[in-house]
């Protein structure tokens, strides 16, 4: 059978369970060079059941999707067969301001519901990269939030509940809508950072907080990372509580404000809320480390930015190598240290930010100017970072050139494989959920 | 199964002083802080990993029915063990084997006592969050088992919020890690997901938990209020003002009597609820939040709220709520705690609820509970030899799950499902979710050896039409 008449077979099922007007053959869209034989919208949890039934009796391959802002993530897929957008599923499934949790579609913007929520004086906490098209369902897919991770927590610590349908297309959730609640495996978080390997998602239930009246950011700037790591820990052994602290190589500030003089330095860039008094505090504990200031809509773009930094790093140099990286807090400075000898020593230069408070960095190596680099160069770097790394940090490839791609592991992890791999065969035995995009 | 051939396995891999199983040794294993009880065959004690891989390879080869045990202060029967099965208790690894502090995280064996692990990071100005009532008694084991909470989880969480790496010991015997010091780790979150998961999918044998730094400043507070329903409301306006507390919660007119008549905190005797507020942080923001506190309660028609002037008087006040088991155990022989969530705005329908229930089956119901998270722990006391009264008791407990559950809640927030409400289970979940949950379960625990019949409802009650079971408890009973 050839491929298009797969496709029209496939391309006829989906439209008999969403919709013709809902399903796309051949569509435009690439997933790291690959092109899916059908994009599909489906309306509910029923439909994508379906769906992924009717995928496993046909061995098709399905790869989940939202808006797209992390797909370039992991291995190139060899094969997508169903491109499934959850673009549909945006119902608000419960929103109870008086308890400061809200039930929302996977398919739903972060911006949209954060827009929705802030007319009540509410927050929600993950702040992601292209928030404007990053949904929910990726979000919690992804596992990737933005600075406020710092003061917030990550997002395991305020998913409340989950919808989903697992590989093999059954239909369940876990958790629920209220802030306490230890009924049931808690599949919040094993699906939170499962790149859709396990599961669609469909809904989740969050936490919400109140929004902060009154913040304020204080940049503090060092010649060099040692200088920079001092502060932050003097930052993390005050009493300060900060919203975000997050640590900005030279590279990342040039990305970020070009033209700044912060672009010099290491910043560590240490966001405060509260009262006058409260802010006043931030001011005399932080010391004459700080060399400026942001309020208002200043500060508001600059948080977007820093949360933008992947997207940002990635869209800026397609050669680039970009990850995430998870460490202990000592080790952060051994991560930044490592990465940046190992880079020089290959050709690469690095942008780095993070929540340092929590060890959580994302890492660009881009060809140092003028450089021409090979495969072998990528190669080689990603070797080296990983035997040189701590034990205990993990990390996750988010970018990286087509041609370097087969050769580079896309996960580290200190978890054992053989338990990760039960839980994917528990769930998705067939393989049919992005298959190929991380080898466990 | 020879048990006795499996004994003489046990004696073999852990040394004779290390395994029990004379029936007056076995009496002290066969129940916990819930209310069923079951006669395990033997009690071993590992002194480390590899003892417990070896006893799981024994128990896996004879299709014997193990479970971990910490301090058996569990309150849903988690612990318990099926009869004849092997107790794995954890008194001998109690180890905290690493204080890293430039990491704030400790490693340390699951037999450690939860007070014990924040009373050694004292010194370092750090601490251990999670804080169970019965953190005296109870074992980090135990609190990664059933996720425990604590007064203190509404601000910083409950357990899975602080392990960020375990060590498990698989049915199999294979000794395999999850995650490490960092916070988070890529790949699946193993971590996240083992925990809470009672001992169905693995044992547990080293966890790294997260240590915070004390707070710079705490104000606790007692608000008093006329009625429970004045308070109830005061919880919700408390956080629509934009105020997290560290801790927030309430006591009912029949526990504060209880407790003050016990151990003297300063209660009052003819209140009619009273909320025990905390909160904590930067010394300018707690300032403000204890005006904010009282304000609110004052609006909310407190007829006075106390503020805590030293250390002293705000140990006091939570001794008084940390002791409250202890108080009522002075009034009734038997009492049994439930442990629903509701959304927090219903806390005054939930606490109507319980009343009207108390009323319908002539049981006395206490209310004293975790009111910032909307966890609830009714306390039913009751007489055990009086088994009439004692069915009263389940179908109250019942009752009180299902309107959590109708309302949007939970039917456990801190105390797990164990053995006790996994027949309710199908109330929460429908049977593809549950159906999900087993084949993570059988993924790992395939045989089923690891604590049978706890957590997820039995294979028949998936298939089943939904609706009121017939009680586990009361089945034991022969009721």
């Amino acid at each position: 059978m050839s491929t298009a008449a797969v496709a029209t077979r496939v391309g006829r099922e989906l439209n008999s369970i969403c919709g013709a007007e809902h399903v796309t053959e051949a569509p435009a869209e690439r997933i790291l060079g690959c092109a899916p034989g059908v994009a599909v919208r489906p309306g509910s949890a029923q439909e994508i059941a379906a769906i992924l039934r009717f995928a496993n009796q046909n061995n098709l391959v399905v790869a989940p999707a939202g808006g797209l802002t992390q797909q370039e993530a992991g291995n190139a897929p060899s094969q997508i067969d169903i491109l499934l957008y959850t673009s549909r599923l945006t119902e608000t499934e419960h929103y109870d301001p008086a308890d400061l949790t809200v039930g929302i579609g996977a398919g739903c913007t972060v911006a949209h519901l954060c827009h929705d929520i802030s007319k009540d004086g509410l927050l929600f906490a993950p702040d992601p990269p292209l928030w404007e098209r990053a949904t929910i369902g990726g979000l919690l897919a992804t596992g990737i939030t933005g600075p406020r991770r710092h003061g917030y927590g990550a997002l395991r610590d305020y998913c409340i509940g989950v919808r989903f349908v697992t590989g093999d297309s059954r239909i369940g959730k876990g958790g629920g809508r209220v802030v306490k609640n230890v009924a049931g495996y808690d599949m919040m978080k094993l699906l939170i950072g499962s790149w859709g390997t396990l599961a669609v998602i469909t809904g989740a239930s969050f936490k919400l907080f109140p929004y902060p009246r009154n913040s304020r950011t204080f940049v503090a700037c060092f010649p060099n990372l040692s200088d920079a790591m001092a502060y932050r820990d003097r930052v993390l052994r005050s009493p300060l509580d900060p919203m975000c602290l997050e640590l900005l190589s030279q590279q990342a500030s040039a990305l970020l404000t070009p033209g700044s003089p912060a672009a010099a330095f290491w910043s560590i860039c240490v966001r405060g809320a509260g009262s006058d008094a409260v802010l006043a505090r931030f001011r005399s504990e932080l010391g004459s480390a700080v060399a400026h200031e942001m309020e208002d809509e200043k500060e508001t773009a600059f948080w977007r930015k820093v949360a933008d930094f992947p997207a940002l790093a990635r869209e800026r140099d397609p050669d680039s190598l970009l990850m995430t990286i998870m460490a202990p807090l000592r080790d952060v400075r051994r991560v930044l240290d490592v990465t940046d000898e190992v880079a020089a020593a290959s050709g690469f230069t690095v942008a780095a930010a993070g929540r340092v408070g929590h060890g959580n960095l994302f890492v660009s190596l881009s060809p140092t100017v003028g450089r021409q680099l090979t495969k072998t160069n990528y190669t080689k770097v990603m070797a080296t970072l990983n035997e040189q790394l701590p034990r205990d940090a993990s990390l996750t490839v988010l970018h990286c050139p087509p041609e370097a791609r087969p050769d580079i592991p896309m996960l580290r992890t200190p978890t054992h494989a053989g338990s990760m791999r039960a839980v994917k065969h528990a769930l998705d035995p067939k393989d049919i959920l992005n298959r190929g995009r991380f080898s466990l | 199964m020879d048990l006795s051939l499996v004994i003489s396995d046990l004696r073999k891999i852990a040394g004779n002083d290390a395994v029990l199983n004379r029936p007056e040794d076995l009496m002290l294993y066969e129940y916990d802080a819930g209310l069923r009880k079951s006669t395990p065959g033997a009690v071993v004690f590992p002194r480390d990993a590899q003892q417990v891989s070896q006893i799981m390879r024994v128990a896996s080869a004879a299709k014997v029915p193990v479970v971990a045990r910490g301090a058996g202060t569990g309150l849903s029967g988690g612990a318990i063990c099926k009869v004849g099965g092997i107790v794995i208790a954890f008194s001998r690894m109690n180890r905290i084997l690493e204080v890293d502090v430039e990491n704030m995280c400790a490693v340390v064996q699951p037999g450690v006592v939860n007070l014990q692990l924040s009373e050694h990071v004292s010194h370092l100005g750090l601490y251990y969050a999670p804080d169970p009532s019965s953190q005296k008694a109870c074992t980090i084991g135990g609190n990664v088992a059933e996720n425990s909470g604590g007064p203190h989880t509404l601000l910083h969480g409950v357990t899975v919020n602080h392990v960020t790496g375990v060590e498990v010991v698989m049915p199999d015997g294979e000794i395999v890690q999850f995650g490490g010091k960092a916070a988070e780790s890529h790949g699946y979150d193993m971590t996240g997901f083992f925990v809470g998961t009672e001992g169905t999918v693995g044992i547990t044998t080293t966890v790294t938990v997260k240590l915070l730094r004390k707070p710079e400043s705490v104000k606790t507070l007692l608000g008093i209020f006329e009625s429970v329903d004045d308070a109830a409301q005061t919880v919700s306006a408390i956080t629509a003002a934009g105020i997290t507390p560290a801790a927030l919660e309430m006591m009912d007119s029949w526990m504060l009597r209880a407790i003050e008549e016990y151990c003297h905190a300063g209660y009052p005797m003819d209140a009619g609820a009273a909320l025990l507020i905390e909160v904590e942080g930067l010394r300018e923001m707690v300032e403000e939040q204890a005006v904010a506190v009282s304000e609110v309660c004052l609006q909310k028609k407190a007829r006075e709220v106390r503020v805590a002037k030293d250390e002293e008087e705000r140990a006091l006040l939570w001794k008084g709520r940390k002791t409250a088991f202890g108080a009522v155990g002075r009034v009734a022989p038997s009492y049994y705690t439930q442990d629903g969530v509701v959304p927090r705005s219903k806390i005054p329908g939930v606490l109507a609820h319980i009343g009207d229930v108390a009323k319908k089956h002539n049981l006395i119901i206490g209310n004293i509970f975790h009111a910032g998270d909307g966890n609830l722990h009714p306390l039913i006391m009751f007489d055990d030899r009086d088994k009439v009264q004692f069915a009263h008791v389940l179908e109250a407990s019942e009752d009180i799950l299902q309107y959590c559950i109708d309302v949007g809640g939970s039917i456990t927030g801190e105390h797990g499902v164990g053995s006790e409400k996994r027949d309710m289970m199908t109330h929460l979940f429908t049977d593809e979710d549950l159906d999900v949950m087993s084949s993570l379960r059988n993924a790992f625990n395939s045989d089923g050896i690891l604590n049978p019949e706890k957590l997820l409802p039995a294979p028949r009650m998936c298939r089943e039409i939904k609706g009121p079971s017939r009680n586990p408890i009361l089945a034991q009973e022969g009721m």
